[in-house]
């Protein structure tokens, strides 16, 4: 191992997966191209028996998954806990639904994500942009902690470089 | 202190980065050095404007200039941008996680889609 593998100028023009970038003091934009239809992926965002199955990665359902898919309508997802109780709870509400384009949800009047859908062929980028309320809230997102049990290790940790228009 | 002088440096590398002119100019910095007048042509830009966006990068530690007698040209420094990388680790795995399981279940579904022959459309505003 010489090191120089993350280093390597000419590996950051390699994305991973996932693209995040920080075009504002107070946003963070997360993007990611799925391999499915537009409105299958707008529904697996949108539909309690959906969101239940894959909101958390460890593969066991919500607790509580329930979705007032309206405008002013409340979300509450909840994750399972180790002992079979509650876990961590998600929570907010719609703004805007304009289905299979356009989600906006948000846990308070400043935060907020915008999560748009664009057909690439036959698959679906989704473009979450996360507006914070300061810029100390922005940086304290970025920082946040995962709960040591689910921050399993990716093999991949892609160099950071922000999207190229 | 340390930590703040991170953090301060952290600022700069986001401010620098906050542009998308700036993020050009990296991504093309990361395939080769470059001089101010081989920037200037991709992006359509006049010199002042190129050399006030590479004095930015150059401040947050992501361009250096390299001493070569007129040429000048710019190299890119990833460092910092790994700096900027571990930061943001956390948030990345937290939606990578989350990505990679809505992935998976996506497949899923498509795949019982198939299985159950059901000619369902996924088109808005269809509910069945």
């Amino acid at each position: 191992m010489d090191g120089r593998g993350d280093t390597d100028p000419a590996r950051l023009s390699n994305f991973g997966p996932i693209t995040i970038t920080t075009p504002g003091d107070r946003q963070i934009v997360v993007a990611r191209l799925f391999d499915a239809p537009r409105a299958l992926v707008f529904e697996a965002w949108t539909k309690a028996e959906h969101v239940a199955r894959w909101w958390d990665p460890s593969g066991v359902p919500l607790a509580v998954c329930e979705i007032d898919l309206r405008p002013g309508g409340a979300f509450r997802w909840v994750n399972r806990s180790p002992d079979g109780g509650e876990g961590h709870a998600f929570c907010g509400t719609y703004r805007e639904i304009s289905p299979p384009a356009r989600l906006v949800f948000g846990s308070s009047p400043e935060q907020f994500a915008t999560l748009v859908f664009t057909e690439e062929g036959n698959r679906t980028k989704l473009t979450m942009t996360i507006e914070c309320a300061s810029r100390q809230e922005r940086d304290a997102m970025l920082q946040m902690r995962v709960d040591a049990g689910t921050a399993q290790t990716l093999e991949n940790l892609a160099a950071y470089l922000p999207t190229i228009a | 202190m340390a930590m703040d002088r991170r953090a301060d440096h952290l600022s700069l590398v986001f401010a620098a980065l906050a542009d998308s002119t700036r993020r050009e100019i990296l991504s093309r910095l990361a395939s080769g050095d470059a001089d101010v007048s081989e920037l200037m042509k991709p992006f359509d830009l006049r010199q002042p404007t190129i050399s006030k966006h590479l004095s930015v990068l150059e401040r947050a530690g992501l361009v250096v200039r390299k001493r070569d007698a007129q040429r000048r040209p710019r190299t890119l420094v990833a460092v910092p941008l790994r700096d900027v990388d571990d930061w943001i680790a956390p948030f990345r795995r937290f939606w990578e996680q989350k990505f990679a399981s809505l992935d998976k279940y996506l497949n899923e579904m498509q795949n019982e889609e198939k299985t159950h022959g059901r000619k369902r459309r996924y088109r808005s505003g269809t509910t069945e």
